[in-house]
């Protein structure tokens, strides 16, 4: 039976031109998160060249001024990219994983986008994980919408009825064709994905093809739900195709909407204007009341206090740091209303599927915004060593030939993915137990 | 074709629809959702608006509150440009929130546009936004195939079609009188969203509509009006040539995953593959290796300013530069800025032309998805395309440049060539430079420029509009009646 079975499926026009196009799909995906990848690497490399270079060239031209130098030289951190960002590439393209800093006020760098066209950001990448949560059930929904109503509709319902002897059994049967075939298209893709672009065989790995697993297992159970109610195919067809708006497109969006209307983030732009200030302003102020403040935060540094008149680099600095220190409310602020988007929208996707599948696709690949805010808080970290450690040297006027320039080479930061196996895939399989216990309810009737 | 006859079919159509519960209910639902969208769209506007009025006022406070200072201070304090939202946007969203916000504008340096609502977003962005616009686009034409599916195939089953044909209705009689009525079922959609359009924008505005305005809102509806059109014929037509009218609903719904969802994502894709773009690193290592062997005014024993140097003391007949009648270091920074400038541009536009380059995969694709047509058209319309985002930049640019220069100037002017000692006060000038200065004020494009760009799309509305009624009359002779 098993033979004839798929033999039928395979007839069906529909069903090979669905797995062709699928296929394709998830191959293209793929070049693009290749291209992603190598993007990255080129980034990372030029990067690390135009480092050395540009400290070089900048030490030639102030080797007698550490505080000046220091104004120019700019030290990168770089937010390593793991391969699996290529399926699931989240919010890398908007947010750029490397930061290029000089020692000056941090605000007013810190938010530097990546240039980027806004067409391709508004629609979207086309990477394995949109492939997965978003063709893939319309995939489902296509091959499965007729699995019963297609047999009475040709009238062979009937036949079945009297010669098998479970016509559960029998869907079932079907229903299994068809999950095992796009399962072993989701396993070709994952094996493409891996040789590819080389992805390592580890935990992370695993998880997104669980969750994949485990999510599109949803579907089936959500088609095989509608199924069971035994009505017309055009009846199935048009009520799951609302499922998947209603799932795909609505549902996040309205979310998206509500999330963006109910935080919105003045703080970024108040900010802005308030770090300038910061800094500017001291210009024109007496010096003590910007050395009191600087002192104030460094105590360590107020054995370098001079009295002399004019300009000197401690005083320079000193303005720059309070672009940060008046700022840094503001900027806090900003943070915690960020957060609170992460948390709103993750709280809300634990009902809802697609989203909660697309975050964690992100979580797994390390490309979701809280590891973009871990990168932030990291470069705040990279960016107060690095200047405490010049401070005292241009406050005592070090020769710049003391300094060994060629250490100073990009940093890395790798972040731990915040994937976690029982709260990833726990609410995912609730809500598919749910469906499978309606659907048993209605299959009684069968 | 009679006029009757259409209207009656029309009128049939219309009555049959609302035989059926599940008619109400997708109208119900809808409702609810255009009204979501409106209020979000409204909501969006009003707080983001008050937003950034308000700090680039804050920012102007502050400009202006500057005391006498040397005019380079007052380059470096900058300014910043608050990107404006067109008062259409709150219909159709567009690029807005994959575009920034806010620019700091200073001496010397070409910043980013800034904090994007995609760069605060968690990853759910990038499963679009709900306006009217997006819900005209891509639910409503879902809905009209939803309601219009069995139109012709539906009878053809029922036997009801052999019937009109037997009693002298014509095919193109029967095409078009179906379209209409579905095209009637789409107006009781979208004439409220047109209205509650117009209202919110004259609430919004508490004046009445400049012309510019008035006139994209009127394009707007029109376009749309074209967009459904073509929607209702597509719509019976494919009822028309299938057998059944279960086989009706899976055409017209590959249909609409095809050219809604998976055309115009997978084109946009293979337009950035095919034309990649650099990434800023990249893009800042050509600008600084391009600037440098032009001349690089921080090397002090540099070529290019030793002879700028060498010229301009022999044309004024001194031997020094302090004996020049104006401030030397403002003349050599006013070239400096002039040839990053110009150096900055020339890169900006070929990385816009590569942008353009991967935008017109897409758009090339508006010829035979009038999807993508009412889309690009749309956002044109309602100052969220690509186009008006690339003339705030251009905008902001023009002012920074302006603004540099402006300061470079005063201090050529009013600045002494002689700097003072460590002991003495530093030179200034006065505070009115400052409020003499304008501040920055987004302008947005006119009807006529954001139509230029995207006058593919308005000729393939235009040109789908009047195909699908001539493919109508052509095909109406090939229908089969069984």
């Amino acid at each position: 039976m098993y033979f004839l079975i798929i033999k039928q499926f395979i007839r069906s026009k529909t069903a090979v031109l669905a797995f062709v196009i699928l296929f394709l799909m998830g191959m293209i995906s793929i070049l693009i998160g290749k291209q992603f990848l190598s993007k990255q690497e080129n980034t990372i490399a030029e990067i690390t060249r135009q480092q050395q270079e540009h400290i070089e060239r900048n030490v030639t031209y102030h080797k007698d001024n550490l505080g000046l130098l220091l104004y120019y030289v700019r030290f990168a951190l770089v937010n390593e990219t793991d391969n699996l960002a290529a399926l699931s590439v989240g919010q890398r393209d908007v947010n750029p994983s490397v930061r290029s800093v000089t020692i000056r006020n941090l605000e007013g760098q810190k938010y530097d986008t990546d240039l980027n066209n806004p067409s391709n950001l508004q629609s979207g990448n086309l990477d394995l994980g949109f492939v997965i949560i978003y063709l893939f059930p319309l995939f489902i929904i296509a091959t499965t919408f007729n699995l019963l109503s297609e047999e009475s509709e040709t009238g062979t319902w009937r036949l079945i009825a009297i010669q098998s002897k479970s016509k559960l059994r029998y869907l079932l049967v079907k229903l299994s064709i068809r999950a095992l075939l796009l399962y072993s298209v989701l396993i070709m893709l994952f094996l493409a994905a891996t040789v590819t672009l080389s992805l390592h065989l580890n935990e992370k790995l695993f998880a997104f093809i669980a969750l994949s697993i485990v999510y599109l297992t949803f579907w089936f159970a959500l088609c095989f739900w509608i199924v069971s109610f035994q009505r017309s195919s055009s009846f199935n067809v048009l009520t799951l195709l609302s499922l998947w708006v209603a799932l795909a497109l609505l549902l996040p969006a309205s979310v998206n909407n509500f999330v963006t209307n109910r935080y919105p983030v003045p703080e970024a732009l108040e900010t802005m204007i308030k770090q300038r200030d910061g800094y500017h302003e001291k210009w024109d102020l007496p010096r003590e009341a910007t050395m009191n403040k600087f002192f104030a935060h460094y105590p360590q540094f107020e054995k370098y206090a001079s009295s002399a008149p004019g300009f000197n680099w401690l005083w320079y600095y000193a303005m720059q740091q309070m672009g940060d220190d008046e700022s840094a409310e503001y900027s806090r602020s900003m943070r915690e209303k960020i957060m609170q988007r992460e948390q709103t929208s993750r709280l809300i996707s634990l009902a809802i599927p697609t989203m909660h599948t697309q975050l964690l696709f992100n979580d797994v690949a390390r490309t979701s915004l809280s590891n973009h805010m871990r990168f932030l808080d990291k470069t705040d970290e990279f960016h107060e060593r690095t200047r405490l450690y010049f401070y005292p040297k241009i406050f005592q006027n070090e020769p710049v030939e003391n300094e060994n320039w060629d250490e100073f080479k990009p940093e890395y930061i790798s972040e731990r993915s915040d994937f976690n196996w029982l709260n990833g895939l726990s609410p995912l399989a609730l809500i598919t137990l749910i469906i499978l216990f309606l659907t048993i309810l209605n299959t009684r009737r069968i | 074709m009679r006029r009757e006859i259409v209207a009656l079919i029309a009128k049939q159509f219309w009555t049959d629809a609302f035989k059926s519960r599940a008619t109400y209910v997708m109208i119900f639902l809808v409702s609810v959702i255009l009204t979501y969208a409106a209020y979000s769209g409204w909501k969006n506007y009003a707080t983001q608006s008050d937003i950034r009025t308000q700090y680039q006022e804050e920012a102007r406070k502050s400009w202006e509150e500057n005391p006498d200072k040397h005019p380079h201070r007052m380059a470096h304090f900058g300014s910043f440009a608050f990107r404006l939202k067109h008062p259409l946007s709150l219909f159709d969203f567009g690029m807005e929130s994959f575009v920034g916000n806010a620019v700091f504008l200073e001496a010397h340096k070409q910043n980013t546009v800034n904090f994007s609502e995609a760069s605060f977003s968690t990853g759910l962005l990038r499963f679009g936004e709900i306006s009217l616009a997006m819900l005209l686009q891509v639910l409503l034409p879902l809905i009209l195939f939803f309601l219009g599916f069995g139109s012709i195939a539906v009878e053809r089953e029922n036997g009801t079609l052999k019937i009109s044909i037997a009693q002298g209705a014509r095919w193109m009689e029967i095409l078009v009188g179906k379209s209409l009525g579905l095209m009637k079922l789409a107006l009781l959609f979208f004439l409220p969203v047109a209205v509650v359009i117009l209202l919110l924008l004259l609430i919004l505005k508490g004046t009445l509509l400049t012309t510019d305005e008035l006139l994209r809102y009127v394009g707007t509806v029109v376009s749309y009006l074209l967009f459904f059109q073509v929607i209702c014929f597509v719509s019976t037509l494919v009822s028309a040539f299938s057998k059944t009218s279960k086989d009706a609903l899976v055409k017209l719904l590959a249909l609409w995953l095809f050219f809604v969802i998976i055309l115009p994502k997978t084109s946009q894709a293979l337009g950035s593959y095919f034309y990649p773009s650099p990434s800023k690193i990249e893009f800042e290592t050509i600008l600084e290796k391009e600037l440098i062997k032009k001349g690089d005014s921080h090397n002090p024993d540099d070529p290019y300013y030793k002879a700028l140097k060498d010229s301009v003391l022999l044309v004024h007949k001194v031997d020094s530069v302090h004996k020049l009648p104006f401030n030397y270091s403002g003349f050599v920074m006013r070239e400096g800025e002039r040839t990053s400038a110009e150096i900055y541009k020339k890169h900006h536009n070929e990385l816009l032309k590569t942008f353009q380059k991967q935008n017109n995969v897409t758009r090339f694709t508006a010829l035979f998805n009038p999807y993508v047509a009412i889309r690009n058209a749309s956002m044109a319309l309602a100052g969220t395309d690509f186009g008006s985002y690339v003339n705030f930049q251009e905008q902001s640019e023009s002012y920074r440049y302006q603004l540099a220069q402006e300061m470079n100037e005063l201090q050529m002017e009013l600045i002494s060539n002689i700097s003072p000692d460590a002991d003495e006060e530093p030179h200034m000038i006065s505070k009115e430079h400052w409020e003499e200065f304008p501040d920055f004020k987004h302008q947005f494009l006119s009807i006529s420029t954001a139509l230029q760009n995207e006058m593919w799309s308005v000729i393939a509305l235009l040109f789908w509009s009047m195909a699908s009624v001539i493919l109508s009359g052509i095909l109406s002779k090939k229908m089969k009646t069984i």
